[in-house]
C-alpha cells in the first residue's frame, strides 16, 4: 500500500519536472563535425538527426537538444561542458 | 604530420617531433590554469571528497570561463549552485584529458589511441582550442583573430587535426 503511494508521489514530481530543456549554443570553435559527432556519440542521435540539430546551432545560434527532468537536463549540460560545446539549461519555451 | 586514420579499434598519426613537443607544452600549460582554478575553490574537505564544493562564480579569465561556463543563463543563483556542484569534477575530468594526451605523446612521433584515448584527445584538442580562440578574441563566425600569427597558425592546425581525428572515427 504504501509502495503505491509513494510510486504515484514519484509520478507527480517527474511530471512537475517535465518542461526542463537542454540549449546548444553556436561558437566560431567547435568544427561542424566534431558538433555533429556529438549529438551521435552522446545523444545517440541518427546521422540526419544530428546533422539537423548542427545545422540548427550553426544557422539559428542555438538549438534544443534534449526536453524532459531538470536533473537530467543538468547531466547532459555538464557533459556538452566535458565535450567543450556550449549549453545551458532552461525552462521549456523561455 | 601524417593525420589520424583508423586501423579497427585503434587509430594513429604522426607527428613531428616540433609538434609533439608543443602539443604537449600547451596541454601542460592548460593542466595548470586549471589547477590554479582548482585551487582557487573555498574547498570543504569532505566534500572534495565527493567532487563538489567548487567556486560559486565564473573565473574571470574569459578562456577559462569558456571551459567552464554557466549551465543556466540570466539566473545567476542556479548558475552559482550548479557550479559549485559540478565545476571541481569537470575541471578533474579536464585535466586528466590533457595528461592522457600528453602521455599519448611520450612514446616519440607515434600517437596510437584506444577508444579512450580517442575520447581524451577530442576533448582536449577542443579545450586548447577554445582556450586560443579566448586568447585570439575569436568570438564570433567570421572573426580572423588579434593578429598573432603564430597563434592562429597553432590554432588553425588544431583543428586540422581534430577534423582528422572525428572524420577517422566515420
Amino acid at each position: 500500500m504504501s509502495q503505491v503511494l509513494e510510486d504515484v508521489e514519484l509520478h507527480v514530481e517527474s511530471l512537475a519536472d517535465q518542461p526542463w530543456v537542454t540549449i546548444v549554443w553556436n561558437d566560431p570553435v567547435n568544427l561542424m563535425n566534431y558538433v555533429s559527432y556529438v549529438f551521435r556519440s552522446y545523444f545517440g542521435h541518427s546521422r540526419e538527426e544530428a546533422e539537423r540539430l548542427m545545422l540548427l546551432v550553426h544557422h539559428e545560434g542555438r538549438a534544443v537538444v534534449a526536453s524532459g527532468g531538470r536533473e537530467e537536463m543538468e547531466r547532459h549540460v555538464e557533459a556538452m561542458h566535458d565535450f567543450g560545446l556550449w549549453a545551458t539549461i532552461a525552462k521549456e519555451g523561455e | 604530420m601524417i593525420p589520424f586514420s583508423r586501423d579497427g579499434d585503434l587509430v594513429t598519426a604522426r607527428l613531428t617531433p616540433t609538434e609533439s613537443t608543443v602539443l604537449s607544452a600547451l596541454a601542460s600549460q592548460l593542466v595548470e590554469l586549471l589547477e590554479e582554478r582548482a585551487a582557487e575553490s573555498p574547498v570543504d574537505v569532505l566534500l572534495a571528497q565527493l567532487g563538489i564544493g567548487g567556486a560559486s562564480a565564473p573565473p574571470l579569465d574569459p578562456a577559462m570561463a569558456r571551459l567552464l561556463p554557466d549551465a543556466y543563463r540570466g539566473d545567476t543563483e542556479a548558475a552559482s549552485e550548479h557550479r559549485q556542484l559540478t565545476e571541481l569534477g569537470l575541471v578533474d575530468r579536464k585535466v586528466s584529458n590533457a595528461r592522457a594526451v600528453i602521455a599519448s605523446l611520450g612514446g616519440g612521433m607515434l600517437v596510437t589511441l584506444d577508444p579512450a584515448g580517442v575520447q581524451s584527445w577530442l576533448r582536449h584538442l577542443t579545450d586548447l582550442r577554445l582556450v586560443l580562440a579566448a586568447r585570439l578574441e575569436i568570438e564570433q563566425d567570421g572573426d580572423e583573430g588579434t593578429g598573432d600569427e603564430r597563434m592562429l597558425d597553432l590554432y588553425d592546425w588544431l583543428g586540422y587535426l581534430q577534423g582528422t581525428l572525428v572524420e577517422c572515427l566515420g
